[in-house]
Formats: structure tokens, C-alpha cells, sequence
């Protein structure tokens, strides 16, 4: 009495080549040390999933229905954006950046800010935002960073905090800005138990007389 | 064999998103995008930015190719105020299909000199990103076409020309997939397990409340008041990746996109709420996740080629 045969096992040509795209990734990193695993990782993550589509047939039949000239369009958009992502560079190859959102450790605590919080004639405290009295900036550095002279030249903070200051009267005339304070805003991130804040504790950290200045 | 039916099942069809579009959806689709970017530009006094202080420029992209007296004469306000009107101008042609290569292409220009400009008061930020990306696609395939109509074998491509409409679709999907797939891939690899397991949601969602942006609702620095809330972030961020680096799967699977929607569309009002981030054009672009031409015969490949 024969045995039935055991059907043979076949590596799909895709798995193969992500256990080989890994396994490279890995012996460059442990051996070599040249390509950081924050490249090596990601980068052969992305084969991984590149050759996945690579081998499904759906995908296939549409990139074989292409005239040639599309199929480098498509390659030239999908490459570039991956291509900028490795740059690690979020400005110089603008629309092709690093896509990165929360991508450290943060556990700083408290988390702080500095917020510049302005008196209107009337008494009223209004927070000065450039993200909202200049819409087009979707996010500006953080305040602190522009007394980084590594960053920022000095003076930068007083110069913004008048700018904003001008606009908003520019925008509101019927109550009219006359001073700019630049606080610093802090939050525990462990609260002593029960204790709820309607306002972020504040720090005085500067403040800059408008009235004066115009 | 009943488990395996059963995960057969629940994973439902494979098909490739968009592949029977045609060429009145890839029109729809031409109009939404250019159309967004309208409002996007009405809404927004880029003149204002000739009186942010001068050192806070820090160019971006194409902007730092230019010269310093370019630059001067650039960011006033008549500088401005021509790129916003011209640009909106040439959005408005774009509506049209007159000359669409071109146009689009210039479109594509003006739209890169603003977005570079926006951002260079600040980091090079993601949103609108991908809505970029997709006017570079609907420039670049609509120069494929002229160039396959013109040198290509005229016969084959009159023949398969209502399947065209696909290409630009899928490629917009597949880059806001990709989008997706490098966050999470980044934050995986590069943040390591830490950011998973520590404080660091908390932090980044305290930190972005108490800067503000445009959006303030003030919420966010309550958190850790809340501990459902703090609960929350934390296990939402590993489920959050997990969807991000699974993105892709978007173009293939059915199932998969009804669930990725609501999950991702949720997410971004979270991130509105707690953190005064929203990022309302990849909200709308969502709108390509759903495979109009499969459920509405009329936008499909066969529909154009019938109609043509």
C-alpha cells in the first residue's frame, strides 16, 4: 500500500522576497551599522508591502493595461514620495517630506508653553495666536524656539509679539490691545487627585508695553 | 474548513479600488479636488503674511531657490495678493477642461509656491499634502494621456482609452494611503515601543492644546483630569498605527475601507478636539476610498466607453 503523496510546499515569490528583503535589512544592521534600523526598518517594511502588490494579480492586470507613459507617471509620484520620506528632510524637497507625526518619546513633565496673552483697553485677556490672526500659517514654531539663537536671530519673540499685537487692532479698533505679556502656561501630567483648573497655571515671563511702542 | 469560510467571508472580495472608473468619475473627482482648493484660497488672507517679522522666514522647497531680492519683492502684500488671485484664477480654469494639461500644470506650480510659502513661518506640515500630490497627478496623467494619444499606436489606444480614467484614482488613493502607511511606519520603527507604552500620547496631545492653532477649543490640557480620556490615547495609539501602516489595504479590500473610514474619520476629530489639529482635506479626500463606479453604473469604464 502506497502512501499519497504530500503536496509539496511553494514559497509564494513575494514571501520569499520579503524573508530575504528582511533578512538583508537585518545583516546590514547588525554588521555594518552604515544604515540606521530607523532607515533599514521602514525601509524594508515598504518593500514588504510594495512587493506585496507587486504580486497580486489584480494589481498586475492594471499596471500591464498602462501605456508605458503612464506606468512612469505612476512610478515617478509613488517613488518620489517615497524617496522624500527617506530623505528625512521636511523642507528641502517640499511636497516630498518625511512623514512623521509623533514619531519620539515625549514625557516631559509638566508640559509646558509660552502663550503671549494680551490686555485690551477694556481689561479683557485675549491669547494672541499667529495661527489665527495669520490663517494662510497652518503651525509656527514652538515661542520658545525663537530665543534659541540656533534658531531664531535675537529679538525675534518681541518683534512678534508687537506684530500680533498690531494686527489684532488692526482687526479689533473698537478695543484695542495695550499690553503683551509672554507667559509661560504649564500642566502636570499627574494632577494632585480631584483637582480640576479652569485655566493652565501661568508664569510671567516677559512683557512687552504696546501703547508705548506705537 | 468553517473557520476558513468564515474568514473568507468577513475578509470579503479582493478588487482593485477604482478599476472600472470612468472617465465621468475621474471628472468628478477633477472638480472636488480644484474645488477645495477654491475654498481652501478664499478663506485665506495670504497677504497678511507681508507683516510677519522678516526673520521668521525660513524658505521651503522651491522658495529657497529663489534670490534674496526675489524673496523681498515676493513676500509683500502686492506680492502676495497676485500669487493668491492668480492662482485662484487659474483654479477656476482648471474647472473647465480647456487646454487640462496645461492648465493643471500651472495649477500644480502656483499651488506648490503656495503651500511652500505657508509654510515657511513654521515646520514643513502635513496637511494639504496629499491634496498637492493629487493636483501633481491629475497634471501628470493628463500629460500621459496627450503624449500615449499623440506617439502611442493609435488603433490599441482608442481602443482602451475609457480604461485611462483609473490611473490618476488609484494613484490619489494610493498616495493617501501611503501617507498613512510611512506615519505609522515611522512612528513604529523609529519611535519603538516607548511611544506605545509611556506618557508620550498624553504629552503630545497637552502640548499641541496648549499651543492653539487656528482651531482653540481648549480641551486638550484637561486630560489628565480624565483618566477614560488618558485610557483612551493610550491604547488608541497602537490601534490607531496598526491602521495607518495597514493603509494600503484600502486599494484592495472592501471590508477593510468600511472600517478604516469610520475608524480614521473618528480619529481625526479626536485629533481636532483634543489636540486642535484637523485634518479636514484628507477628510474629504475619503471620499475616493468609496468605489463609486462599482455602486453607480453610470461612472463607470464601460458607461464611457458606451457614451464616447
Amino acid at each position: 500500500m502506497s502512501t499519497p503523496a504530500r503536496p509539496s510546499i511553494r514559497l509564494h515569490p513575494a514571501l520569499a522576497a520579503a524573508i530575504i528583503a528582511v533578512s538583508v535589512a537585518t545583516i546590514i544592521y547588525q554588521i555594518s551599522f552604515a544604515v540606521p534600523l530607523r532607515l533599514a526598518g521602514q525601509g524594508y517594511m515598504m518593500i514588504l508591502i510594495l512587493l506585496a502588490f507587486r504580486y497580486w494579480p489584480p494589481m498586475i492586470r492594471w499596471v500591464k493595461s498602462m501605456p508605458v507613459v503612464h506606468r512612469v507617471v505612476f512610478a515617478v509620484l509613488i517613488g518620489s514620495m517615497i524617496a522624500g520620506h527617506y530623505t528625512l528632510n521636511g523642507r528641502t524637497y517640499f511636497p516630498y517630506v518625511t512623514w512623521e507625526i509623533f514619531p519620539f518619546v515625549n514625557e516631559r513633565d509638566p508640559v509646558t508653553c509660552r502663550a503671549f496673552i494680551a490686555t485690551t483697553n477694556s481689561g479683557h485677556k485675549v491669547r494672541l495666536l499667529v495661527e489665527q490672526l495669520f490663517p494662510s500659517v497652518v503651525q509656527i514654531d514652538p515661542v520658545e524656539m525663537m530665543d534659541d539663537p540656533h534658531y531664531y536671530p535675537p529679538g525675534t519673540t518681541e518683534h512678534l509679539a508687537r506684530t500680533l499685537a498690531k494686527v489684532y487692532n488692526e482687526l479689533h479698533a473698537d478695543d484695542p490691545v495695550w499690553r503683551v505679556d509672554l507667559m509661560l502656561l504649564a500642566v502636570q501630567l499627574h494632577p494632585p487627585a480631584g483637582e480640576s483648573r479652569a485655566n493652565p497655571s501661568c508664569e510671567l515671563l516677559q512683557r512687552y508695553d504696546i501703547s508705548s511702542g506705537q | 474548513m468553517r473557520i476558513i469560510a468564515t474568514v473568507r467571508h468577513l475578509i470579503g472580495p479582493i478588487e482593485l479600488l477604482h478599476e472600472q472608473a470612468g472617465p465621468r468619475l475621474l471628472r468628478l473627482a477633477r472638480l472636488g479636488i480644484f474645488l477645495l482648493w477654491i475654498v481652501k484660497l478664499l478663506l485665506d488672507p495670504l497677504w497678511r503674511l507681508a507683516e510677519l517679522p522678516r526673520e521668521m522666514f525660513k524658505p521651503v522647497g522651491v522658495l529657497a531657490l529663489l534670490p534674496a531680492d526675489a524673496v523681498d519683492a515676493f513676500l509683500t502684500w502686492n506680492g502676495l495678493a497676485a500669487l493668491l488671485v492668480f492662482t485662484l484664477g487659474v483654479l477656476v480654469v482648471a474647472l473647465t477642461d480647456k487646454a487640462f494639461p496645461f492648465v493643471a500644470t500651472v495649477a500644480a506650480v502656483l499651488l506648490t509656491i503656495y503651500s511652500s510659502t505657508i509654510r515657511s513661518f513654521g515646520p514643513a506640515v502635513h496637511t494639504d499634502i496629499v491634496l498637492l500630490l493629487a493636483v501633481y497627478a491629475l497634471a501628470a496623467f493628463a500629460w500621459a494621456d496627450w503624449f500615449a494619444l499623440k506617439f502611442g499606436d493609435r488603433s490599441a489606444v482608442i481602443d482602451r482609452r475609457y480604461k485611462w480614467s483609473s490611473y490618476p484614482l488609484i494613484t490619489i488613493v494610493a498616495m493617501l494611503c501611503l501617507s498613512y502607511c510611512l506615519v505609522g511606519l515611522n512612528r513604529s520603527i523609529a519611535g519603538g515601543a516607548r511611544v506605545f507604552t509611556g506618557v508620550t500620547m498624553e504629552v503630545w496631545a497637552i502640548d499641541a492644546s496648549l499651543r492653539g492653532y487656528y482651531f482653540n477649543t481648549n480641551i486638550g490640557w484637561h486630560i489628565p483630569e480624565w483618566p477614560w480620556v488618558v485610557f483612551m490615547l493610550r491604547s488608541g495609539l497602537p490601534f490607531i498605527t496598526l491602521f495607518e501602516i495597514t493603509a494600503p489595504l484600502c486599494l484592495a479590500v472592501p471590508h477593510y475601507r468600511w472600517i478604516f473610514i469610520p475608524v480614521m474619520f473618528s480619529f481625526h476629530l479626536m485629533s481636532l478636539v483634543f489636540m486642535n489639529i484637523f485634518f479636514f482635506d484628507d477628510m474629504l479626500l475619503y471620499l475616493l476610498l468609496i468605489d463609486w463606479s462599482r455602486h453607480f453604473p453610470a461612472m463607470s469604464a464601460k458607461a464611457g466607453q458606451t457614451g464616447e
